[in-house]
């Protein structure tokens, strides 16, 4: 293990974690008590609950969905895979989701069958979206007219996490149980760093990933329930 | 202050508004508001597009006030403002209608219309606002209308309609004017009292019909507030509290508002539920609300067979997206008419006219209303095939009449209450 691969997984997750936490805390906390003087209201009011309207419209974007529904199929595609994906890896750092489908009456080996099934689709489902996202920015003038370098970056850097991510479910093999020993030992204060090489770039992109949602429009996932939550408070 | 200084501290101020700052910091750039835009749509132009427009302040706001504009700058999509573009923004945030079309379907409900108001305000802070609506503003708190009109323009008006509904009906339905205490006040547009008038007569007939006791105001019957498109608070805020004031006077029960959406929003959304003057001793409601209520439960009768042509309803932006008032109309339409065709799509998806936000008044952009924002309408009119379009809204009327004109469609255009008045069974 030498300085920079020890710097990038045993110091830079701490580095990206605390910039991640406390620029995410950051960002809401203003928008949480920045006030709004006037109601927003727009019709038509969806019945039900504030609550679960915004859900709906986190889960399922139909605003886009009536009004844009390629950019609905290419978005929504792209969103839930990275869901499922983004489940797939909390499985490094904690044995909650195996525990759970393994309470469910799912086997260890359904599991290993799940992770590389679901998981791999999900991984090629994402990039091929991801590419289809950075195409449409392309090809799609009113998408293209106000697009700047970040627009074209937040997705290129996801493309290339993805790929990476692919490369070791499919190409080099690398095992899921290599991962929980570093995460574990990253919990434990006591980094020990894996050596393949794609795992690392893999870890490199994704961490820079991470420090910059806090400042990026990658935070609209975040955004999305404040802007709702105004357009949905009666 | 320079024109800097004051543009600069415009924008600063975003960061004290939740919806401003949410809009400055959220926007994903995946251009759907311009696909329902309709002055996009009208011309698919850079200029033209909702998100390109919003950009205007936008970037200026992530230069100044947000971590990657300091440090990146335009990298993403930061810039600093350049005052010689200060005139053109005028093009920009006057070319914007309000009609609020791209929050319905912004993935996030980014309303790009608090953005252009934004941007006309601190446009009006630097004295950009155009003549025309700095003029009707001056007018309107002048005068209590819109249109300068002295209190014997609508006594003259009044006089005229009643004789008009005698002659036609045989009856003697009033309009009252000044009449302390009377049950309701009624506030209509001052375009109706001095242009369409025909939505006043339905409305004097539902009235009298239902023998409510009610009256107009000889200084204040315009309920119209350009303060809400120019974004200057102050003047709005003045209009408005005359208006209450006159309610106040009048001692009436219920302020009756007419066709005008910005004005019910005003009145509605923006002063009550803000309260700005207070516990209020009288309600607010609006004339297609109550009309409909009286059709519904049977105290109106209307005779379809006076309105046998096909007719259509547009929806005001203000009353379908800001008020919720979409289905009210339509019950009096099919009520009132033979053939009522529905626009696709209808109710608070529908388009804009292409004249909201204060532009049907602005004569010298009267090309591109014709031929940029107007012309989904046209296309949308044409649709149904229908031979009259009711548009509650004096803005809407001069638009689409305009429309009309410009395409060469064989359309009349009038209020609702025009139907009514047709139909009414007295």
């Amino acid at each position: 293990m030498n300085t920079y691969t020890f710097l990038l997984g045993g110091v830079l997750p701490y580095l990206a974690l605390l910039v991640f936490v406390v620029g995410l805390a950051y960002r809401f906390y203003v928008w949480f008590k920045t006030p709004q003087p006037a109601k927003v209201t727009l019709y038509p009011w969806p019945e039900g609950s504030m609550l679960k309207n915004i859900v709906g419209e986190v889960l399922f974007f139909p605003g886009l969905f009536k009004g844009d529904r390629v950019l609905w199929t290419f978005s929504w595609v792209f969103h839930a895979s990275l869901a499922l994906v983004f489940v797939g890896h909390c499985r490094v750092f904690s044995g909650l989701l195996d525990r759970l489908l393994l309470g469910l009456g799912v086997s260890a080996a359904g599991i290993t069958w799940m992770s590389s099934t679901l998981g791999g689709a999900a991984g090629i489902v994402m990039a091929a979206t991801a590419v289809l996202l950075i195409g449409r920015r392309l090809a799609v003038q009113r998408a293209r007219e106000i697009s700047v370098f970040a627009d074209y970056f937040a997705l290129l850097l996801l493309v290339a996490i993805i790929v990476t991510g692919d490369v070791m479910r499919f190409g080099t093999h690398f095992e899921l149980n290599e991962t929980r020993v570093w995460a574990a030992s990253l919990l434990a204060f006591k980094p020990v760093v894996p050596k393949n090489p794609v795992f690392l770039t893999h870890l490199a992109l994704a961490l820079v990933l991470v420090m910059f949602i806090p400042f990026s429009k990658i935070l609209h996932f975040g955004g999305i329930f404040f802007t709702q939550a105004l357009m949905h408070r009666r | 202050m320079s024109h800097r200084e004051a543009v600069l501290k415009s924008i600063q101020a975003c960061d004290s508004v939740k919806a401003l700052k949410l809009y400055m910091e959220t926007c994903a750039k995946c251009g759907t508001c311009a696909e329902v835009c309709p002055i996009y749509f009208g011309r698919p132009e850079q200029k033209y597009n909702p998100a390109f427009r919003s950009d205007v302040i936008r970037r200026i706001y992530k230069k100044h006030h947000t971590v990657a504009g300091k440090l990146l700058g335009p990298l993403v999509g930061a810039a600093d403002l350049r005052e010689e573009d200060l005139p053109a923004w005028v093009d920009h945030f006057y070319s914007c209608s309000g009609c609020r079309r791209c929050a319905t379907y912004c993935p996030f409900g980014i309303d790009n219309s608090v953005i252009t108001r934004k941007g006309r305000a601190l446009l009006d802070s630097i004295g950009l606002t155009p003549k025309r609506l700095k003029d009707v503003i001056n007018i309107s708190l002048k005068t209590g209308n819109t249109d300068g009109a002295p209190p014997v323009a609508l006594t003259e008006a009044v006089n005229f309609l009643q004789e008009e509904m005698q002659e036609e009906t045989g009856q003697d339905v009033k309009i009252p004017v000044d009449q302390v205490g009377a049950e309701m006040f009624f506030v209509p547009p001052s375009g109706d009292v001095l242009v369409n008038p025909e939505a006043i007569m339905g409305i004097a007939k539902v009235l009298h019909k239902l023998g409510v006791s009610w009256t107009m105001s000889t200084n204040y019957f315009d309920g119209a507030n350009y303060g809400l498109f120019t974004g200057d608070d102050k003047a709005m805020k003045d209009d408005n509290k005359a208006y209450v004031e006159e309610a106040k006077r009048l001692q009436c029960k219920t302020m009756l508002m007419g066709e005008c959406g910005h004005a019910y929003r005003v009145m509605k959304f923006m002063m009550e539920k803000a309260r700005w003057w207070g516990e209020l001793p009288f309600t607010i409601t609006n004339v297609m609300l109550y009309t409909a209520a009286k059709v519904r439960d049977g105290a109106i009768k209307l005779d379809k067979d006076r309105n046998p042509d096909a007719v259509t309803y547009h929806d005001p932006c203000n009353f379908g997206r800001s008020c919720g008032i979409t289905e009210e109309p339509r019950q009096i339409m099919r009520a009132a008419c033979r053939d009522y065709r529905e626009m696709t799509p209808g109710g608070a998806e529908n388009w804009c006219c292409g004249g909201g936000g204060g532009l049907s008044a602005m004569d010298e952009i009267k090309e591109f209303r014709m031929t940029v924002s107007g012309v989904k309408k046209v296309e949308q009119i044409r649709q149904t095939g229908a031979k009259f379009v009711a548009a509650p809204c004096s803005n809407c009327k001069r638009q689409i009449q305009q429309l009309t004109e410009h395409h060469r469609l064989d359309v009349k255009i009038g209020g609702l209450h025009d139907v009514v008045s047709n139909a009414i069974v007295l």
